[in-house]
């Protein structure tokens, strides 16, 4: 019996019962819509936040930190068990310690972090931000290797300053030729400007520093006086950066980016971290709060770590996080897989319900076709096409309405995000249908869908034909 | 014609009619019975020879015997008919012939393959290829046309679609339904319907047509039109028919031989009119 005679025999027999035949694959389709759906919004989260860190390049940056800490205990919410593991000393953050680790063939830039909150001030307009200071070394890496406008900086100590795109924003700028913000808040006063005019600008970067003066000579009745001054630092727009990643946020993507030594000189007061926060005071001075470390190859990342351990510095590395953030993943596709999954086991019901209805409809005929020579293979065979077929049809459809659904979704969900004054303006994809999921969730579907016919079709081989002959 | 049956009456003289006394007969011919007999050799013993067939069934808790130890032997070309009345096992006999049933015990060889040691998969072969049904009430399948019920043995025969198309039309055109090729079995008349599951029986060219009760829901014009092509069919093809029948006097006019069952047993035989 040949294969294109089967399947003839099964889409005959489907097309008889034209409504259950429907209804039985409507059950597939919706199982495999669900499946595919729920699915595709965990690989949809997965692919974007995964991107959003390639994009911002943490995974080959590691952060070296003044104090020994247990990364794992921060995680799991047991401060006291963190706390004790800061007490150990670790070695200085100070400029020899750079040097050191600069001389390792597998890094490529060594620099310290100098971050700190600023206000920026531009065209009348105030804006709160961080202010992160970046050697010139880093123009050649991920993120600071492509400007969306302008270039990076000229020299460690240019009195220059680059832009985030989400700073722009706050200063309440509108880049011609870039999208609309379609902020619902008509109390600001929007202003559209030509990138390029903005690149050379002279932008003022305010920052505040303590009065110790001050603070002595006013004593009590100086309290809840701000004990500050502000010290303006005048700086030009050496360039905007792109447009970012969706689910980036201000602190990776956003705030403003200066050069190291120009970032260094600027007077300031801040806790603008726990670590700071943690260490102050006991802080040698000349020391740094962090370094950050850039390695040229990922894979090299397990090496540099051992072997800054064994220098006694402290490593925090995002990388190392990455197969957690993986399993994570794999538990929130798996449950979202299992919801869709319920749905397509009450559709294998439906199968196996529908066909068991119609052997016993076509008993007699089951009878007279091994009357005329069927071997039970044969009647097996299809009874297994005809379950193949509506897996097939259920699956191909399943994926349609799945990502139908996940289009209905992804843009309600985009109305929403934009109600809410969240985002960045444009599109979220919060769905992925990537290809293996189109041909799995059909594979799946057909396999269930044969399962779910292996018991009707071994009834139909074994109807007995003196019986069914006799059947009316 | 006269001739041709005579020649074939002469090649089957050492046909045995008791299956009892066929174990003699085969310890003659040793080089016949040591290897598997091919088709033709098959035939130069007998086509059917039952040896104490047995058949039980449960029928709710109570054990009922169909056939009590039933030995017979058919030749190649007969038209045998059984009769007898309902219940004496003669379509139980017909299907375990026909390899839809099995018998309990004895031994049934048909063109010299014994089918109480065959699995299911060679009683389909067996049923596809040696032998061909036809049914009181005509089984075919009301969804497909006469033409496609005649086609579907040699779909499960996996011959192609326009050779199984050709030879199906062929055989439409034999029984005489040469202008109902494309009606389905609901647009057909009763005769016509029995005409088209003959057809159908003769898809994969059987040995032996296996009738069960053909004319019992026909009229009896149509019945005896039935009749006659099934008699044409054993002159002009050479084809064995066995058939179960209540329609005494027509079998004794067309049949070699009728055999009487009772109770499970074949109680008599008796020479029809067709070689008289």
């Amino acid at each position: 019996m040949k294969g294109s005679d089967l399947l003839q025999f099964s889409l005959d027999n489907l097309r008889r019962t034209r409504l259950r035949t429907f209804l039985t694959t409507l059950g597939v389709i919706i199982g495999i819509g669900a499946l595919v759906a729920m699915v595709s919004f965990g690989t949809g989260m997965q692919r974007n936040i995964t991107e959003a860190f390639t994009a911002n390049d943490l995974f080959t940056t590691i952060r070296v930190l003044p104090v020994r800490m247990d990364i794992e205990q921060v995680m799991a919410g047991n401060l006291d068990g963190a706390m004790s593991g800061m007490q150990k000393r670790t070695r200085a953050l100070n400029d020899t310690a750079i040097a050191l680790i600069a001389a390792m063939p597998e890094v490529a830039v060594v620099f310290p972090e100098i971050t700190f909150p600023v206000k920026i001030r531009f065209g009348g307009q105030e804006a709160s931000t961080t202010l992160r200071s970046v050697p010139v070394a880093m123009g050649g890496y991920t993120p600071y290797d492509r400007m969306g406008w302008g270039g990076f900086f000229s020299s460690d100590s240019a009195a220059e300053v680059i832009l985030s795109y989400g700073i722009l924003s706050r200063l309440k700028l509108t880049l011609d030729g870039e999208e609309e913000q379609a902020r619902t808040d008509s109390s600001r006063v929007w202003r559209r400007v030509k990138a390029d005019s903005l690149i050379g600008a002279e932008v003022e970067v305010i920052t505040s520093v303590l009065d110790l003066g001050r603070m002595m000579s006013g004593g009590l009745a100086a309290a809840g006086q701000p004990s500050f001054t502000e010290h303006v630092t005048r700086l030009r727009v050496a360039g905007i950066r792109p447009r970012p990643h969706a689910f980036s946020n201000e602190q990776v993507q956003g705030g403003i980016v200066v050069p190291l030594l120009t970032g260094k000189r600027m007077p300031r007061f801040a806790f603008n971290n726990m670590w700071s926060l943690l260490s102050r005071g006991g802080r040698p001075t000349g020391s740094y709060e962090a370094l950050y470390v850039r390695l040229n190859r990922l894979q090299d990342l397990p090496a540099i770590r051992k072997r800054l351990q064994e220098l006694n510095f402290s490593v925090f590395a995002l990388a190392d996080q990455l197969e957690e953030i993986k399993r994570g993943f794999l538990m929130v596709d798996t449950a979202l897989g299992a919801v869709g999954t319920i749905a397509l086991v009450v559709a294998a019901l439906g199968i196996i319900n529908t066909m068991v209805m119609s052997i016993l409809e076509r008993t007699r005929e089951i009878g007279v076709m091994k009357a005329v020579g069927a071997s039970e293979r044969q009647i097996r065979t299809i009874f297994f096409f005809e379950a193949g077929c509506i897996g097939l049809m259920g699956g191909m459809l399943g994926v349609l309405l799945g990502w139908l659904v996940s289009r209905l979704a992804n843009w309600i969900a985009n109305l929403w995000t934009l109600r809410q004054g969240g985002g960045v303006g444009g599109d979220i994809e919060f769905f992925y249908l990537p290809p293996w999921l189109i041909g799995g969730a059909i594979l799946f579907a057909v396999g269930v869908s044969l399962a779910a016919g292996y018991y009707p079709a071994t009834r139909a081989a074994r109807v007995n034909p003196v019986e069914a002959l006799r059947h009316d | 014609m006269a001739g041709l049956s005579g020649l074939r009456t002469a090649l089957f003289f050492i046909r045995i009619r008791i299956g009892g006394l066929s174990c003699i007969g085969e310890v003659k011919q040793p080089a016949v019975v040591m290897r598997m007999p091919s088709e033709k050799e098959a035939l130069l013993s007998a086509l059917v020879e039952a040896i104490d067939l047995h058949k039980h069934y449960q029928k709710g808790k109570a054990e009922v015997a169909a056939l009590r130890g039933v030995s017979f032997a058919v030749e190649a070309g007969e038209f045998i008919s059984l009769v007898g009345r309902s219940g004496s096992g003669k379509s139980t006999l017909l299907n375990i012939i026909g390899g839809l049933d099995t018998p309990s015990s004895g031994e049934l060889r048909v063109g010299g393959r014994n089918l109480a040691a065959m699995d299911r998969e060679l009683l389909a072969r067996h049923r596809r290829t040696t032998v061909g049904m036809i049914f009181q009430s005509f089984n075919l399948i009301p969804s497909r046309t006469a033409l496609e019920n005649v086609a579907l043995p040699m779909i499960f025969a996996g011959m192609e679609r326009p050779v199984r198309s050709r030879r199906a039309a062929e055989l439409l055109d034999l029984v005489g339904l040469d202008q109902r090729h494309t009606h389905k079995p609901a647009e057909l008349s009763g005769g016509e319907a029995q005409r088209v599951a003959i057809a159908r029986a003769l898809a994969n060219d059987p040995a032996i047509l296996l009738a069960d009760e053909p004319t019992g829901n026909l009229d009896s014009h149509t019945a005896a039109g039935i009749l006659e092509l099934l008699a044409r069919l054993n002159q002009e093809r050479a084809l064995t028919i066995l058939m179960v029948t209540h329609d005494q006097p027509s079998a004794e006019r067309l049949s070699d031989r009728l055999l009487h069952m009772l109770d499970g047993g074949i109680i008599g035989e008796e020479r029809g009119g067709r070689r008289a």
